[in-house]
């Protein structure tokens, strides 16, 4: 989960989110470059004498001309890669349905077996001492470890959207229509989420937390869940 | 001792406000090469030629272009390197793991060597 003030990304958990940091320091590198360039053209106009004596600016032209094109050839390269990579069609090991409700989600495991179950915060009230406010959920949702893993997302009511930043996943949950999102946790852990659309009232209400174990104890805690 | 020498975790250092040089691979390098970059491009120039602002425009140019070619260079060599560290992570994990079975690349090597001889 982020820290209080925290302005930066979370630790990443999948090896997407992985290439997102890396793309995001890439494009603040290409930002630093182009920034410099402006502040040092905005000390020049302010040190410069006005003067209209420009009759040929093809050189200026030539320049204004290549630099955005290779600006923006070094921003769009990279990020065409992560979304191609984002979207590579691939035999996941789970199907996981999540449907927005106001104000909860809930889950489905169809593949085995119906299990079926729905995910309500923990009101500040009732939470144990130590436990992340307005962050926990009675139910988790459980992967397991280095699984690849396919969300379906919709929603019941309005919109909502189903977020869990450290995974990389943020997926639109629309009335009536089903998208689908991938993820692959690499590490064990827990990883938390927060309603991304607004959807009424509790809108800040409706955490999302994903639980990812290996596969033994994913077996075990499937095989106690009453369908 | 730990922490000798080292900064604080999670403490940062952003320039212009948005990049953060002190946790971003690359980037502290990146920046100080561009910087003596832009000296030698600069000073070099004006030495060369005594124009004064035409030395400026070379030195930020020299700037930047040193800046993002060390850039790229080391961010290729970091993602060579991770791709490596994954490779080797999945090796041992796989030599853990099928140690003594009959998947042991090392057994069926040891199985040859025995029948050559």
């Amino acid at each position: 989960m982020a820290n209080h003030s925290q302005f930066g990304f979370q630790d990443a958990s999948s090896p997407i989110m992985e290439e997102l940091m890396q793309f995001h320091d890439h494009a603040l590198m290409v930002a630093l470059a182009i920034c410099s360039l402006v502040l040092y053209l905005l000390a020049l106009m302010l040190t410069e004498k006005l003067s209209s004596s420009t009759v040929d600016a093809q050189e200026i032209e030539l320049v204004w001309t290549i630099l955005p094109a290779a600006v923006l050839i070094m921003l769009a390269l990279p990020s065409l890669r992560i979304l191609y990579m984002m979207d590579e069609v691939n035999e996941p090991d789970l199907t996981l349905k999540a449907i927005g409700h106001q104000w909860y989600w809930s889950y489905e495991y169809t593949d085995f077996k119906d299990l079926t179950f729905d995910s309500y915060m923990i009101p500040t009230s009732d939470l144990p001492l130590g436990h992340f406010r307005l962050l926990e959920v009675d139910h988790r949702v459980i992967v397991p470890t280095e699984s690849k893993v396919r969300v379906i997302v919709t929603a019941d009511d309005v919109l909502h959207s189903w977020a869990v930043p450290s995974l990389g996943v943020k997926t639109d949950a629309i009335p009536g229509r089903l998208n689908q999102t991938s993820f692959l946790a690499s590490r064990p852990g827990v990883y938390y989420g927060q309603c991304s659309e607004i959807c009424g009232a509790n809108h800040s209400f409706m955490p999302i937390v994903v639980e990812s174990t290996p596969l033994a104890n994913f077996e075990n805690w499937s095989s106690l869940l009453p369908s | 001792m730990a922490g000798e020498g080292d900064s604080e975790p999670g403490k940062s250092f952003k320039l212009l406000g948005f990049l953060d040089v002190k946790n971003v691979p690359c980037a502290r390098e990146s920046v100080l090469y561009g910087s003596l970059g832009s000296l030698v491009m600069g000073l070099g120039h004006f030495l060369a030629t005594s124009r004064v602002r035409r030395s400026y425009d070379v030195a930020v140019g020299g700037f930047i272009c040193t800046m993002l070619g060390y850039w790229f260079y080391c961010r290729f060599n970091l993602a060579q390197q991770r791709i490596r560290q994954r490779m080797l992570q999945e090796g041992m994990k796989n030599r853990i793991l099928y140690e003594g079975s009959y998947l042991d690349p090392e057994k069926e090597q040891i199985g040859s060597e025995r029948s050559d001889s």
